[in-house]
């Protein structure tokens, strides 16, 4: 048994509103998460990048509007209807990966443990088979040696690779990073980061949150420019950063220039 | 003339009186955990109403002292209908009241715990039972378990209460015997004795739990 992966999903929102009492967190967003492909969330902090991320497994559950995994509404039975049944909304949960910025590894257990906790309780493998799978998930992020240690005891990206791990043991037909390192020293990023390219390259969905530019320029298939809750401008890498067309974006991608340059 | 020969002979009386002590503080510990728990699922459950509920229990059992209750429990029950055997009275009393003050240690650990916990596991579908009893509960004991061992420390002393409703445990029988034998000064150390052996196994079990849970 090797890790597969299933046939990749796509995920598209159409009108999404989502509210925190009265203030609006994402409005009338609209987008399509194309399959295989790398799309790239950028913007400044409290543009509703993370809440986009977290409307799409329903952890926050958007006011109205539609979200669809392929064809499926995930979150409500019927485009503004019920709420969607706790067993059906687990069911559609197996198929998305999620990556946390502050890892959320569960600390009473080993990073075995960890991996092998969803596939033994949620895909009902044996505890056998549950190992066998999560050891390929380690030695895919590079960890086969650490499987004896607790969180506690790897470092930050460490830690995030056995995340990593953990959701791609599922084998999900999508992948969603909420700034998987942004909690990271600059030297540990580039560890993370490879694990994410080579998940790219192996045609996985993946939906990134991200403050960095490099990797969203890289590695992206497409970049999402968000600011308060809007959608304000979407393209290839090239489009976005080498010819901003929106002032906004623009503005933005400045200030990160300026910030990040090598002006001691 | 502080006698050993006193403490020696009467012994095994107030040993055997123990069994009392550890009957009520065993049983009064497990109603109190999971009725504990049942409490404290109320105070963070979503419905008012069972936040309600839970909050005027906390507040009726650690608001009234313990002594008042057993004897509300032991001379109210029969009014109401309700005859129960002094000892089982004084076991649910005993229990009841443990019970507030533990669903509030509880509440004070699973609320320590980051909310990303439950929701790493919520994102890969897992059932909430199974984040329950995998993620949250094993967590929430080694946090709150250093205060679960005072409450089941206090339990133990609590228990010497009971005798209020008749029941002869460690400390009415060393209250006897000292009548008795005249001994009040060997007798009451021979009592404390008990107790603190009693209390030095439940803090010793605890060190080692919490090494245990301990990475």
């Amino acid at each position: 048994m090797t890790i597969q992966h299933a046939a990749p999903a796509a995920a598209h929102l159409r009108n999404v509103n989502k509210f925190y009492g009265p203030f609006q967190a994402l409005t009338n967003v609209t987008l399509d998460i194309p399959p295989g492909k790398v799309t790239c969330l950028i913007g400044p902090s409290g543009s509703g990048k993370s809440t986009l991320l977290r409307c799409i497994n329903v952890l926050e559950l958007y006011d109205s509007g539609e979200v669809r995994i392929d064809d499926q509404l995930i979150g409500y039975e019927s485009p503004g209807g019920k709420h969607m049944a706790p067993r059906r909304l687990r069911e559609m949960r197996r198929e998305i990966g999620m990556v946390f910025q502050q890892f959320n590894l569960w600390p009473h257990m080993t990073a075995l443990q960890n991996v092998a906790e969803g596939l033994e309780r949620v895909r009902g493998l044996t505890r056998a088979q549950a190992l066998t799978r999560a050891r390929e998930a380690l030695a895919k992020v590079g960890l086969a040696d650490k499987e004896n240690n607790h969180p506690s005891h790897l470092s930050g990206g460490q830690q995030q690779r056995v995340a990593i791990a953990r959701a791609i043991a599922m084998e999900p037909r999508i992948m969603l990073f909420d700034e998987p390192t942004s909690a990271l020293d600059p030297e540990l990023v580039g560890e993370v980061l490879g694990v994410m390219k080579q998940l790219a390259a192996e045609g996985m969905t993946m939906v990134v949150v991200t403050h960095e530019m490099g990797f969203a320029a890289h590695v992206a298939d497409r970049v999402v420019f968000m600011e308060r809750g809007e959608i304000v401008a979407t393209g290839s890498p090239r489009e976005v950063f080498d010819a901003p067309s929106d002032p906004r974006l623009a503005s933005f991608l400045q200030g990160y220039r300026e910030r990040n340059s090598l002006d001691f | 003339m502080f006698s050993f020969q006193t403490i020696l002979d009467n012994f095994p009386v107030l040993l055997s009186s123990a069994r009392y002590t550890l009957l009520i503080s065993v049983l009064g510990c497990f109603e109190g955990l999971v009725l504990g728990a049942v409490i404290c699922a109320g105070a963070l459950s979503s419905k008012l109403w069972l936040r309600r509920i839970a909050a005027l229990y906390v507040s009726f059992f650690r608001g009234v002292p313990l002594l008042i209750q057993l004897l509300a429990a032991y001379y109210l029950l029969p009014v109401i209908g309700i005859n129960v055997p002094a000892l089982v009275a004084a076991v649910l009393t005993v229990g009841l009241c443990a019970a507030a003050y533990l669903s509030e240690v509880l509440r004070g650990s699973l609320n320590a715990i980051p909310k990303g916990q439950a929701e790493a596991a919520a994102a890969i579908g897992m059932a909430p039972r199974d984040v329950w009893v995998r993620i949250l509960l094993p967590q929430a004991l080694k946090i709150g378990l250093p205060a679960i061992v005072n409450e089941l420390i206090l339990l133990v002393k609590a228990s010497s209460l009971v005798t209020v409703v008749g029941i002869v445990e460690i400390t009415r029988m060393s209250q006897s015997i000292a009548a008795a034998t005249y001994r009040p000064l060997e007798i009451y150390l021979a009592a404390a004795f008990i107790y603190l052996a009693i209390n030095l196994v439940i803090a010793q079990a605890g060190r080692v739990l919490e090494r245990r849970l301990t990475v």
